[in-house]
């Protein structure tokens, strides 16, 4: 259920299909992810998600698996 | 009922990634125009990509948008191979902040004159170097004063010189509005506050320093010059009267009753939205009125209320009887020779908004806010009828439609149109167009939709050009009667190719129409350009728009000879041996 929230987050921010967001998405298997739209995500995972990332977290989250331990951290279990 | 809500107050409650997915959605509906923006700026801005790409397509305009590459303004305008002159845009947009044009900016006893004059030399330049229309921005004043609550020279500290700077390019614009327009990011800045403003954590990491409300807010004013030069303006105010003009209901409550008194709750609210109503009929917008009510009744409170602003002689037209609008409205719309969707209708009643809004969708329908502290400001803050340039035929457009009505009455009384059209002692004045036209012919080319063959708009900056060049022929039509001056309100620009004529664009305003003025403008304009240009052939196209459909057959009409035929269009071709000149007496020519 939240994967799929947050699946579609990235999907939409990044202009791709939900199919397309592997549990591994990265950089490197989104050709989307650049700097531009990584301070999208960054935006729009606070909007949904209702948080503020610091400094360092909106730096770090440069795949799905890093997102979801970020979220974890702000207590939200993916 | 859904009452009007503009594309800014719905981008705004959006998160980020509806938004984005609202915009592929309206991507993949159909547009009937497109525009290609430009941005030059020294900050990272494409966070306003899809705020100005939701408001374009909101309108139906397809935005193409390019970014210019990162603090290289000056390099992007003197490289020709940039896509500013490779691909030349209709509107280019600069994003300027102060820090990074002086890196002094912030310390102390920094002056704001040299910015001044490097962002003069800019503007030249790029003005220079472009036809695009050129939107520029203010600069946000620090939020806080360097020197605290204690006295300084107030004058003199950031604020004060940024205010200085900003007078300036206000200034520039004001004195080259036919070329320049405003991004004021000034008043955006007051508008939201610091908070909503200013993304301190994405400035410092990747240069980028706005948060979404200011970039929808920069977004909307890019979006209102885009729609106003894509012809989109709305032209015609339509109000009920009870409840609308005034508060209550004059048939019941009498003059006295009603509430407008600008001294006393809730009359002061009606009688500031009734001196809106005068500041947009001051730009040039009809205003009509459309109510169920007895006729006398609504002209006592005009003509005699102390406190009406509105008057009589403000009006374009009206419709004050007991039938339904819908109906109403489709004989203003006849009358007053407009597309419905220039029609903006405002009414308390949800039932008449409602009957409107669903059986004419093209008119926008705004109903009176249940928050009526909010009614005064609602049709400015929209920028429904926003136009690029207010020009003197705007301000006269309103007197120039009460003379239009009654030129109407007038034809009733005659047994034959001709008959009635020779009454009319009608005078076109036909030459090659002035440059002192150029700003009037432009604004003709965005706003005209409905006689009009190509539907081609242009900026001021290119029928500019077309006037200096010798295988480009632009022509003006005026027309006078003994009703009054219409003033300037036809276009033809053909262009040279070879042996053969192409007319690239002919239009005429909607006002003129029905006595032939069309067919002498034409006929008169191309023996002109055959004696000037010698010419064995003219080229005729006609490209089909929701709003063109009465012209589809026009050069048809005028003799030509259809050569290619697709959705796309209609070319046409005509023998310079073969075009006869009407026999059209009842109007007289001058140059």
């Amino acid at each position: 259920m939240e994967a799929n929230r947050l699946k579609q987050v990235m999907a939409r921010i990044f202009g791709v299909d939900v199919s397309a967001i592997g549990d591994d998405a990265s950089p490197d298997t989104i050709e989307n992810w650049d700097s531009l739209r990584h301070m999208n995500l960054v935006l729009a995972l606070e909007e949904e998600f209702g948080i503020e990332l610091t400094d360092d977290q909106t730096v770090e989250i440069m795949s799905y698996p890093l997102i979801k331990i970020v979220l974890s951290e702000h207590g939200i279990e993916i | 009922m859904t009452s009007f809500v503009s594309s800014h107050t719905r981008a705004c409650s959006l998160p980020l990634s509806e938004l984005l997915d609202g915009v592929s959605k309206l991507e993949k509906e159909g547009s009937d125009s497109a525009v290609r923006i430009c941005f030059l700026r020294n900050i990272t801005v494409e966070g306003v990509e899809p705020f100005l790409k939701f408001h374009c397509l909101t309108a139906g305009i397809r935005p193409g948008i390019i970014f210019g590459n990162y603090d290289m303004v000056l390099q992007e305008i003197m490289d020709e191979s940039s896509p500013l002159h490779h691909n030349p845009p209709d509107m280019v947009v600069l994003s300027l902040v102060m820090e990074q044009l002086d890196p002094g900016y912030r310390s102390c006893g920094w002056q704001g004159d040299r910015v001044i004059n490097e962002l003069e030399s800019l503007f030249e330049l790029l003005a220079g170097r472009t036809d695009a229309l050129l939107m520029v921005n203010t600069f946000i004043p620090p939020f806080d004063g360097e020197f605290g609550v204690t006295g300084h020279d107030w004058n003199t500290d950031t604020s004060g010189e940024i205010s200085r700077v900003n007078r300036a390019i206000r200034a520039y614009v004001a004195a080259h509005r036919s070329r320049f327009m405003l991004a004021d990011w000034e008043r955006i800045a007051r508008l939201h506050g610091e908070d909503g403003c200013m993304d301190y954590r994405f400035w410092y990491m990747s240069k980028a320093p706005f948060k979404k409300q200011f970039l929808n807010s920069y977004a909307w004013d890019i979006a209102r010059s885009v729609k106003a030069l894509k012809g989109k303006a709305k032209k015609c105010l339509v109000l009920d009267c009870d409840n609308t003009l005034w508060g209550g209901v004059v048939g019941e409550d009498g003059l006295q009753g009603i509430a407008l008194d600008r001294n006393s709750y809730p009359g002061n609210i009606f009688h500031e939205f009734q001196r809106t109503v005068l500041t947009l009929h001051e730009r040039g917008v009809l205003i009509v009125l459309c109510s169920k009510n007895n006729e006398e009744d609504v002209w006592e409170v005009l003509d005699r209320h102390p406190h009406s602003l509105l008057k009589r002689e403000h009006l374009s037209a009206w419709r004050i009887n007991w039938n339904d609008k819908a109906t109403n409205f489709r004989e203003l719309a006849d009358k007053l020779n407009l597309g419905l969707d220039s029609f903006v209708f405002v009414d308390d009643n949800p039932t008449e908004c409602d009957l409107v809004a669903t059986t004419l969708p093209d008119v926008t329908v705004i109903r009176v806010p249940d928050k009526l502290y909010l009614y005064p400001r609602l049709l400015l803050k929209d920028g429904l009828f926003d136009t690029l340039n207010v020009s003197g035929e705007d301000r006269q457009r309103a007197r120039m439609y009460q003379t239009e009505a009654q030129r109407k009455d007038a034809a009733r009384q005659y047994d034959s149109i001709d008959q009635y059209l020779s009454s009319l002692a009608l005078v076109a004045t036909i030459h090659p167009a002035t440059s002192g036209e150029v700003a009037r012919i432009a604004q003709l080319t965005q706003k005209t939709n409905q006689f009009n063959l190509t539907t081609r708009r242009y900026a001021e900056g290119e029928i500019a050009r077309f006037l200096s060049r010798e295988d480009h022929g632009v022509f003006s039509l005026k027309v006078t009667d003994k009703f009054g001056d219409s003033g300037l309100t036809g276009v033809l620009i053909a262009v040279r190719e070879g042996s053969v004529g192409r007319i690239d664009s002919l239009l005429l305003s909607c006002r003129i129409l029905g006595r032939n003025l069309e067919t002498v403008f034409l006929h008169h304009c191309l023996a002109l350009l055959e004696a000037a240009w010698g010419v064995k052939e003219w080229c005729g196209e006609y490209l089909p728009t929701r709003k063109n459909r009465q012209v589809e057959d026009f050069y048809d009409r005028m003799g030509f000879a259809v050569t290619a035929e697709s959705e796309a269009g209609k070319m046409y071709q005509l023998p310079v041996t073969r075009r006869e000149s009407p026999d059209i007496t009842y109007i007289t020519i001058e140059e």
